[in-house]
């Protein structure tokens, strides 16, 4: 024992009773006298004398020791250690020797103003000087005096009545829950295991401020069985794809998790049909620059021929999907496949899976969706001039003019159009392209017409196809409003009811209709499928006209489908897109589906409308140019100030070399007049919508 | 059936429609409605007692309102029910008829 701290009423009595213990002599020692005795009065306020004995050769006998000593002191050091740190163990050293009563006095002396916990109970001894404090952790509670104590921290005394409280245990059960998703190709489980959570008090050694604090030990109780999820299955018709090993992961859960438990069998998407072409049908376009700029005009790619017999596509019929199988055993049909339409149109006839061409020309081949026309177009060459003495031309084929077209003539082709020489104040109409090499001058030229109607059409289709959903939509809600009675509907129909719709919630509608009635009829010889004139048809006889036919909602449902159905088919591009390619053209009209293309000296005063990407590498001088897929100029304007106006959609950008002052573009709503001439401009819209010029 | 009764105060009246407001008022609204109202300045329709609509009967009121708001009357329509005001609204009525209609 190497040092030791003793108590007794004196000094004296507390250090004789130390070397006792330590078996050793007063000289063998160093004394510190940590307290004095103090009598008191009548036995209040008195205190023992405690009296702290250090072994004096302690060191000496560390440092002389041999390895064989070492144990021995380790032993000691572990003693000394665990007097010093643990107070508790002096007392212990009392014990044998001493009476009870003087130990007691120590030791309820060495818990003056502390407080303790064991057993979760809290214990209190006060002192003259000092309260203790206790610190309330989380899932504790200190009851003090009945009360519960709602703040952190509190000081106690020996006077209160103190009761800690908590809650000992709490359980959850297991929860979870098999859900299907929409297809039902998947079986989830989500599994949020039951749990048992114990609390116990800590144990608190005396101190002047102690914590209360619950241990807390969890222990996940994961109830669910194998027996649970496979009836949950079976209740909810679950018969494929279990996952077994998934079912025993979510059966061991100790954490939320959530297990796909089965999982059906996808379908596999066929090949919708399609068109190998055994032949090379495309057509070229037209005139090419060379790298200089320079056109030769002698270069036209030749254009394709077949002769009589020659196959010129294979129709290939759709690759059936297969079909998947959903977690109840039910077939899940693969998405159903489209098969070529195919139309053999003049010059072609389709045998078994192959187009074959039943006379000599060039092959045209149509693609819009799934629906495929194929034709051989003859081809006419007319050799003079076309005038008075020639008549107009109306050809249902590919034309070829090496004169030139006069004036008030007009040439119509179901194919390509070309022309050699110049062409004035006439009119070429064409389903296909057009290309010129000589000069444009006070003409009507118009390409892919059928395309640009259609195009036309179907956008106002758009917008009267939406707009007869929203009024079914609301006579269906009408129909169902508690006090609107729809007996007349038998009597007069839906008439007066779309009367006062037309009147004020759909007002403007009419005149969409009247539009489409008026496009429609004047385009009539170039719409092919009947069903445009069908239901311009079907409108004016229920929104224009006065009549006395009952019109049941079901018809205005039926025409609905077959709007969205000709709107949808209006969307698909065409192609081959039909094109316009002419060298120069002045106080001229030009329309096309597709491009336009100026590649001479430019164009002056004229309209151009081009379906796609509108390109004239010469000067363009006044006139209405509108480009869908962009425009791009080498020059515009005039020193004369004439008035150039280009647009293009919002998307879509307008390129000019040289812009000169008085040019006006049009970008989407965003109109721009040059002030002063600019060069390399690039203009389009930013993300904010305004116009940026590089 | 349709029926109406009127409280008149010099050049005021006030139209108590009772029954539903359909196609069956057609000659009663057309016939004698709509000639009797147009020596009035002031009408009011009340609509308490009207408990169901078709479109025709719309269609009768839009043309009874109008035929009067056209001399530059005062009509005001009053006491729909919850049921009637909730299908004129879908029509839009209130947007046909001007808001000060109805009160």
């Amino acid at each position: 024992m190497q040092s030791i701290i003793s108590k007794g009423k004196s000094v004296k009595e507390a250090v004789e009773m130390g070397l006792k213990l330590m078996k050793v002599n007063e000289s063998d020692v160093n004394i510190e006298i940590l307290q004095q005795e103090t009598k008191g009065v009548m036995g209040i306020g008195r205190k023992t004398a405690i009296v702290k004995l250090f072994r004096q050769e302690r060191f000496d006998s560390y440092t002389k020791s041999d390895h064989s000593d070492d144990d021995l002191y380790a032993t000691m050091d572990k003693l000394i250690e665990a007097s010093s740190l643990d107070q508790d163990q002096v007392p212990f050293v009392h014990h044998e020797l001493h009476e009870d009563k003087q130990l007691k006095t120590n030791q309820l002396e060495e818990l003056e103003g502390k407080a303790w916990v064991k057993n979760g109970k809290i214990f209190v001894k006060e002192s003259a000087t000092q309260f203790p404090l206790v610190k309330i952790s989380e899932n504790v509670q200190l009851i003090k005096n009945n009360q519960i104590v709602t703040n952190k921290k509190t000081v106690v005394s020996e006077a209160d009545l103190l009761e800690i409280k908590w809650e000992e245990e709490q359980k959850k059960e297991t929860n979870w829950q098999v859900t299907i998703d929409e297809l039902k190709l998947k079986v989830m489980l989500e599994v949020e295991p039951g749990y048992r959570l114990t609390r116990e008090i800590r144990d608190v050694e005396p101190n002047q401020q102690i914590e209360l604090v619950a241990d807390e030990y969890y222990e996940a109780i994961n109830t669910l069985t194998y027996e649970d999820v496979i009836n949950k299955m079976k209740e909810l018709r679950v018969t494929y794809g279990f996952n077994q090993n998934e079912i025993l992961k979510a059966l061991e859960a100790k954490e939320n998790n959530t297990y796909e438990i089965a999982t059906g069998k996808q379908a596999k998407p066929g090949i919708d049909g399609w068109v190998e072409l055994n032949i090379d049908v495309d057509p070229q376009n037209g005139l090419f620059e060379d790298e200089s700029g320079k056109v030769d005009f002698r270069e036209i790619k030749t254009i394709p021929t077949v002769d009589q017999g020659a196959i010129i596509a294979t129709i290939h019929s759709p690759t059936p999907g297969q079909p998947g199988i959903t977690v109840m055993n039910e077939p899940l049909p693969a998405k159903r496949t489209h098969p070529i339409i195919m139309k053999a149109e003049k010059g072609a006839m389709v045998v078994k899976d192959k187009v074959v061409a039943t006379e000599s020309g060039r092959p045209f081949v149509e693609k819009r969706g799934q629906l495929c026309k194929v034709s051989v177009i003859p081809k006419l060459v007319h050799q003079g001039n076309v005038n008075l003495s020639s008549g107009n031309i109306r050809f249902n084929g590919d034309v070829e003019i090496r004169g030139e077209v006069e004036e008030n003539m007009v040439v119509e082709a179901g194919g390509d159009i070309v022309a050699f020489k110049s062409i004035n104040h006439s009119n070429l109409i064409t389903s296909k392209s057009i290309v010129t090499y000589g000069s444009v001058i006070s003409s009507e030229l118009s390409a892919g017409k059928n395309n640009m109607l259609i195009v036309e059409i179907g956008h106002l289709l758009g917008i009267i196809h939406a707009q007869v959903e929203k009024m079914i939509m609301l006579i269906k809600q009408l129909m169902v409003a508690p006090a609107f009675k729809s007996t007349d509907f038998s009597r007069t129909g839906l008439q007066p009811l779309i009367n006062i719709l037309l009147e004020k919630k759909f007002n403007g509608f009419r005149q969409y209709v009247r539009s489409y009635v008026k496009v429609t009829n004047k385009g009539k010889n170039y719409l092919e499928d009947e069903c445009w004139l069908h239901v311009s048809a079907s409108l004016s006889r229920i929104f224009l006209a006065l009549s006395n036919q009952v019109i049941s909602l079901e018809m205005i449902v039926k025409l609905s489908e077959k709007m969205k159905e000709l709107h949808e088919f209006s969307k698909t591009p065409v192609e081959p897109e039909a094109f316009i390619t002419i060298s120069n053209t002045l106080n001229s009209s030009l329309y096309s589906s597709g491009n336009i293309i100026i590649i001479g000296k430019g164009s002056v005063n004229t309209k151009i409308h081009a379906g796609g990407l509108l390109k004239i590498s010469g000067i363009v001088r006044g006139g209405e140019l509108y480009g869908r897929l962009g425009v791009d100029i080498n020059e515009v304007g005039s020193n004369s100030g004439t008035k150039t106006f280009i647009a293009v959609p919002s998307d879509q950008k307008i390129k000019m070399n040289k812009a000169m002052e008085g040019t006006v573009i049009k970008i989407g709503h965003i109109t721009y007049v040059f002030q002063q001439t600019k060069y390399h401009v690039d203009a389009h819209l930013d993300s904010e919508g305004r116009m940026i010029f590089n | 059936m349709f029926k109406y009764s009127t409280i008149e105060k010099e050049k005021d009246i006030e139209v108590h429609l009772e029954g539903d407001l359909d196609i069956d008022g057609t000659e009663v609204v057309k016939e004698e409605l709509i000639p009797m109202l147009q020596e009035y300045e002031q009408i009011k329709i009340n609509f308490e007692k009207v408990l169901f609509v078709d479109s025709s009967g719309i269609g009768l009121l839009l043309e009874l309102v109008q035929s009067l708001q056209k001399k530059e009357k005062k009509v005001s329509i009053i006491n729909v029910t919850e049921n009637v005001a909730n299908v004129f609204e879908l029509l839009q009525l209130p947007e046909i008829l001007g808001e000060e209609v109805f009160l």
